[in-house]
């Protein structure tokens, strides 16, 4: 192929792989180490008849359909059935977010850190970085699909096959791809990284939201959202490969619309232009902090319409959470209505419970990395005539901390807010405000703790901060999952997410949140030390 | 005069194993404009950032304002100005909001002598950060320095990205806080602009300050460029201890060009007069000269060219 514009794409394929071989490393042993671990674990969890049968029921109440998707399988069920119905939804999520991880970053950022404009001054093609880009994120999504498959195919779980476990390796590399396409459509449609991973989030967490209220509501629009297309697989039943036709179908119309964009658009362009702003600074820009405050405006704003509208769409579906009669009408008529109000009750507790360390979990992000652009952006040079100013490093530091602390705290309030809203509306018998605010303060001091650890992290071992993300991560898999693969309580435990007692379904313990706080003061204390004492990181 | 502002005492910075400052020592006094000159790499902008407080010595001491530039940075800070080498910026702040951020940050307000800067400038302030190129980056880092009011002002490289124009207004504006008696460090790759401001010099090699001093006081330790031509016959004068790098022109008999050291200069004339001298031009050695010769030395490793 010597299509001018296309020319040396293998070149850079092999040039981007061996720069990213390290990152796409981490990335397979992660998640297809994460997948295969379960699944030899499975035999033991769910081999029985017993504990298969007692988990359908579980994985059929409208709380884990929301959370997992909908449960297809027909009896007689398998471990393996219950393997497919768990895992899916869930790496289906982390392989978009790679995705979109690797699709920013080898487009839009090397082209706002002026990478591109290097490479395009050599012979090659003008869509030829596009193009390795492009073939680069097919071949890791290929090597993960692979590597699921393998890890599956010797793990010797009951009631899988070879085809069902195929489809499990294609169903998650193509919905990787089709989510890496669509970030890299949104590449070329905003003109800097940040806004293009956040319009790819939105996007995922449209097709999110949208298959996770159609799962609880109606099954069947499900297909309407490409994310819920990997439930649409059937695994180790009907094997149905027409959802992988239509992420295919998907992915190819990404595809030519963002090569159409790329070649009808400048360097450094995008669709969506940086407009210009204001010739003065506003009087609220003062000092370190309002300055963060304002570099993080749009986050903050994004973050908390976000997780306003992630609580209304499971708020939402408290009313049929808590509707055993729709669930169990057997067990319903045994229990007479009182009893059924109370159980009810009982299971969107829970289940607000489990919601609660998913929001948790989830407004750590931003918090963090508000916390990690104490050293990125010193990194970036942006800080260097700040440290020049009057200014002492105490007050930078803490103003990333306060913004960090605020972001997460008020993101938290908005998910339990956005719960009691749309709970207050669908309920006949909603759960209080002052009930579901447990959840709020019982949480808000994990989190702190949380960015504290990561504070001292980014004090003392600023080479090493990315592995912050490991907290948010390790604690969702394993509070998240912890139940349905038995984990011990020590693995549960080793994040402070897992410390906190099932608030709102108990009350707030107060004592643990005054500790937990100091506990959160101390280790601020500590990374400051560090953060004050050495070395500014300078490029 | 000599009021000290700024003062280097055998200064050091090791990262590691590496030892990025050896032995700095200088100071500047007020109301002068001191620079400092150096090949990339040599340790210029490891200097200013120990001097900000943003890097920890490993040795020496550094006081400006009499204060230890780490543990006072913040009270040095209020009395001084500083424009790095490469400026970033927030990507998402417009120029005009990140001059206003900086004036603050030193309690100061936006003044028409700010408005007059980014009509000089000719910068569009209502741009995002993102958008502008080098220069236009340095721009606003330029304009927000000089329009605070400080005692010194700290310039590493400030000129790499600017024009030709831009750069004339950025001396001219030198000049004008030099005239207020303002001090300021200037370090530079542009010698023109350094020999035109600079009262006086430092040069920076591989970590060590190898030569301060006044311009002249530099020119005096090294060599003059003579070319002379005479009605006697000239003699090979390339046998002298004096006499350097003699080279006879090709097409004119009796003429020829070399290096003189500066001290030195008075024998030779007195020689040179003898022989009847026609034509003579001498040229008093560049920075770039000096440059050359203090980074050529060891490279070279020929111990006549010392000095």
């Amino acid at each position: 192929m010597k299509h001018s514009s296309y020319q040396q794409s293998g070149f850079l394929t092999r040039f981007n792989l061996r720069r990213d071989w390290f990152v796409i490393l981490v990335w397979l042993v992660i998640l297809g180490g994460l997948m295969a671990s379960v699944a030899f674990k499975f035999n033991d969890l769910y081999g029985s008849k017993d504990s298969i049968s007692s988990i359908v029921t579980t994985l059929k109440m409208p709380a884990m359909v929301s959370l997992f998707g909908t449960f297809v399988a027909k009896a007689p069920y398998t471990t393996a059935d219950i393997f497919a119905s768990e895992m899916m939804v869930f790496m289906a999520l982390f392989m978009a977010v790679m995705n979109i991880y690797f699709a920013v970053r080898n487009t839009r950022d090397e082209e706002s850190n002026g990478m591109l404009e290097l490479l395009r001054a050599h012979a090659i093609g003008k869509q030829s970085p596009l193009l390795a880009a492009t073939i680069e994120l097919f071949l890791i999504n290929l090597l993960m699909g692979l590597f699921y498959f393998g890890g599956l195919q010797i793990s010797g779980m009951h009631g899988m096959t070879v085809t069902g476990n195929l489809l499990i390796g294609a169903g998650l590399a193509t919905v990787g791809f089709m989510f890496g396409s669509a970030a890299l459509l949104m590449a070329q449609i905003s003109d800097n990284p940040r806004g293009a991973t956040m319009l790819s989030y939105l996007f995922l967490g449209v097709t999110y939201l949208v298959r996770m209220i159609t799962d609880v509501q109606n099954a069947d629009l499900t297909w309407w959202s490409p994310f819920g297309w990997v439930e649409k697989l059937s695994i180790y039943h009907e094997n149905n490969w027409s959802p992988i036709l239509l992420m295919v179908a998907l992915t190819a119309v990404l595809l030519l619309l963002t090569f159409y964009a790329s070649r009808h658009r400048d360097v450094d362009a995008g669709l969506l232009a940086t407009r210009g702003g204001r010739k003065r600074a506003s009087v609220f820009l003062t000092g370190p902090f309002s300055l963060v405050m304002r570099l993080d405006r749009l986050s903050l704003i994004v973050w908390v319409l976000a997780v306003i509208v992630l609580g209304i769409s499971y708020g939402s579906i408290f009313g049929t959470v808590g509707d055993i009669m729709k669930t169990n009408p057997l067990m319903g008529k045994l229990m007479g209505a009182t009893a059924v109000d109370a159980a009810n009750r009982a299971i969107v507790l829970k289940f607000a419970a489990l919601l609660m360390i998913v929001f948790a979990v989830l407004v750590t992000v931003p918090s963090v990395q508000t916390l990690l652009r104490i050293n990125g952006d010193e990194r970036k040079g942006w800080l260097e005539q700040i440290h020049a100013k009057a200014i002492s490093r105490g007050h930078i530091f803490s103003s990333y901390v306060a913004v960090a602390l605020i972001i997460g705290t008020l993101s938290m309030f908005a998910a339990v807010f956005g719960l009691w809203l749309a709970n207050n509306s669908v309920m006949d018998n909603p759960l209080s405000f002052a009930r579901l605010f447990r959840g709020f303060i019982g949480y808000l001091p994990a989190l702190y703790v949380t960015l504290g650890i990561s504070i001292v992290i980014i004090g003392w071992l600023p080479r090493f901060q990315t592995v912050i993300w490991a907290l948010p991560v390790y604690g969702l898999i394993s509070l998240y999952f912890g139940n349905l693969l038995n984990l011990p309580n020590w693995a549960e435990n080793l994040t402070p997410y897992g410390w906190i007692n099932q608030v709102p379904v108990k009350a707030v313990d107060w004592s643990q949140v005054w500790i937990l706080l100091g506990v959160a003061v101390i280790l601020f204390v500590i990374g400051f030390v560090g953060y004050k004492r050495r070395d500014l990181i300078e490029n | 005069m000599a009021e000290t502002v700024l003062s280097i005492n055998h200064l050091q910075k090791k990262f590691g194993k590496f030892e990025a400052l050896k032995d700095i020592t200088f100071d500047v006094q007020k109301g002068e404009v001191f620079g400092f000159i150096g090949p990339n790499g040599a340790g210029k902008s490891t200097t200013i950032r120990t001097l900000l407080g943003i890097l920890r010595a490993s040795g020496g001491s550094a006081t400006i304002f009499g204060k230890d530039v780490w543990k006072d940075a913040v009270s040095i800070h209020e009395r001084l100005a500083y424009v790095p080498g490469d400026v970033y910026l927030w990507p998402n702040l417009t120029g005009g909001e990140i001059i206003d951020l900086f004036l603050k940050l030193n309690h100061q307000k936006h003044t028409t002598h700010a408005d007059e800067l980014i009509k000089q400038f000719e910068l569009d302030p209502s741009k995002k950060a993102r958008t502008y190129s080098k220069g236009n980056r340095q721009k606003v880092a330029l304009i927000a320095a000089f329009s605070t009011d400080a005692d010194l002002y700290i310039f590493d490289e400030p000129t790499s990205g600017l024009d030709p124009l831009n750069e004339e207004i950025f001396q001219k504006n030198v000049l004008a806080l030099k005239s207020q008696g303002k001090s300021i460090l200037l370090s530079s790759h542009i010698l023109s602009e350094v020999e035109r401001m600079c009262d006086r010099i430092g040069i920076i090699r591989e970590g060590r300050i190898i030569e301060t001093g006044t311009l002249d006081e530099m020119r005096h330790l090294t060599r003059t460029m003579v070319t002379v031509q005479t009605r006697q016959t000239l003699p090979d004068l390339s046998g002298t201890d004096d006499v350097h790098n003699f080279k006879r022109s090709d097409d004119t008999p009796n003429k020829a060009s070399f290096s003189v050291d500066s001290d030195k200069m008075d024998k030779v004339m007195q020689t040179l007069a003898g022989l009847e001298i026609i034509g003579l031009q001498s040229t008093p050695p560049t920075l770039e000269d000096l440059f050359l010769r203090y980074y050529q030395k060891d490279s070279k490793g020929d111990g006549q060219d010392e000095a």
